[in-house]
């Protein structure tokens, strides 16, 4: 029925909530994921942090991002449990997932690529950490020609 | 890869109208030279995290606003991904979305 899928939780404490009220949202945000069979992956407290504009008076605020795995009615009770939370002034869940899976492959693919064109070459597929990158200057003095040659135009 | 280069590339020639609009760029000094390679394909990221402020604040200039491709080189790829980055940031008052 539904599918269990990996998000992104942030959200920011008010600069009046205590040390044990960030510590409770924390619990209770375990709680409902808990309730819904999610997982509470990983937790990054960054402590306080000014706002780049005023929310409603505050002037910074405590972030907190959580990583949850769960299925969307855990993220709909979430969002709304937030929401109605007076400590909370801001909060943002994002579906990571995807774009991981994306990211992961894409490097899986430029590696696969790489180790192609360097056996091609009768090199080790890795590049040993002492090697220079001598190609990636070459494209880089390259890319630099044409920019001059446009500049002239 | 060659070809979201080659795509960079491609719009190079539509500069040139752009240029006339703004007058005189001052040459040198503060001002940084075009780039014509995507910072994301040269650098390989491949997910850009909307928590790096570090990695979008190049693309904001004081204004606030986002700086367009043709000026920043990203490739159309990833200055998309780049666009929901900077709004994801800007609701989390990462990033500002006017300053005045």
């Amino acid at each position: 029925m539904s599918q269990i899928r990996q998000y992104e939780l942030v959200y920011i404490v008010s600069p009046d909530a205590s040390e044990q009220a960030i510590a409770e949202l924390h619990t209770q945000v375990e709680q409902i994921a808990q309730r819904y069979n999610g997982t509470l992956d990983k937790t990054e407290n960054w402590g306080r942090r000014k706002l780049a504009y005023e929310i409603g008076h505050a002037r910074e605020g405590t972030y907190v991002v959580e990583t949850i795995s769960g299925s969307g009615e855990m993220v709909k009770e979430i969002d709304r449990r937030l929401r109605v939370t007076d400590t909370i002034i801001r909060h943002l869940i994002v579906r990571v997932d995807d774009d991981l899976r994306v990211a992961d492959r894409l490097r899986s693919e430029r590696k696969a690529t790489q180790a192609r064109r360097r056996t091609a070459r009768g090199l080790p597929p890795e590049p040993l950490p002492t090697e220079r990158r001598g190609d990636r200057d070459n494209d880089d003095s390259d890319d630099l020609g044409l920019e001059g040659s446009e500049v002239q135009r | 890869m060659s070809g979201e280069r080659g795509g960079g590339r491609g719009r190079g020639g539509k500069k040139d109208d752009k240029d006339k609009g703004k007058g005189e760029r001052p040459r040198g000094g503060g001002f940084f030279r075009r780039r014509r390679v995507c910072k994301f394909c040269a650098d390989k990221i491949d997910y850009i995290n909307y928590k790096d402020v570090r990695l979008l604040s190049p693309f904001i200039p004081e204004r606030g606003k986002i700086q367009p491709r043709r000026i920043s080189g990203t490739c159309a790829k990833h200055q998309r991904a780049l666009q929901t980055a900077i709004s994801r940031a800007r609701q989390l008052a990462l990033i500002p979305y006017v300053t005045d």
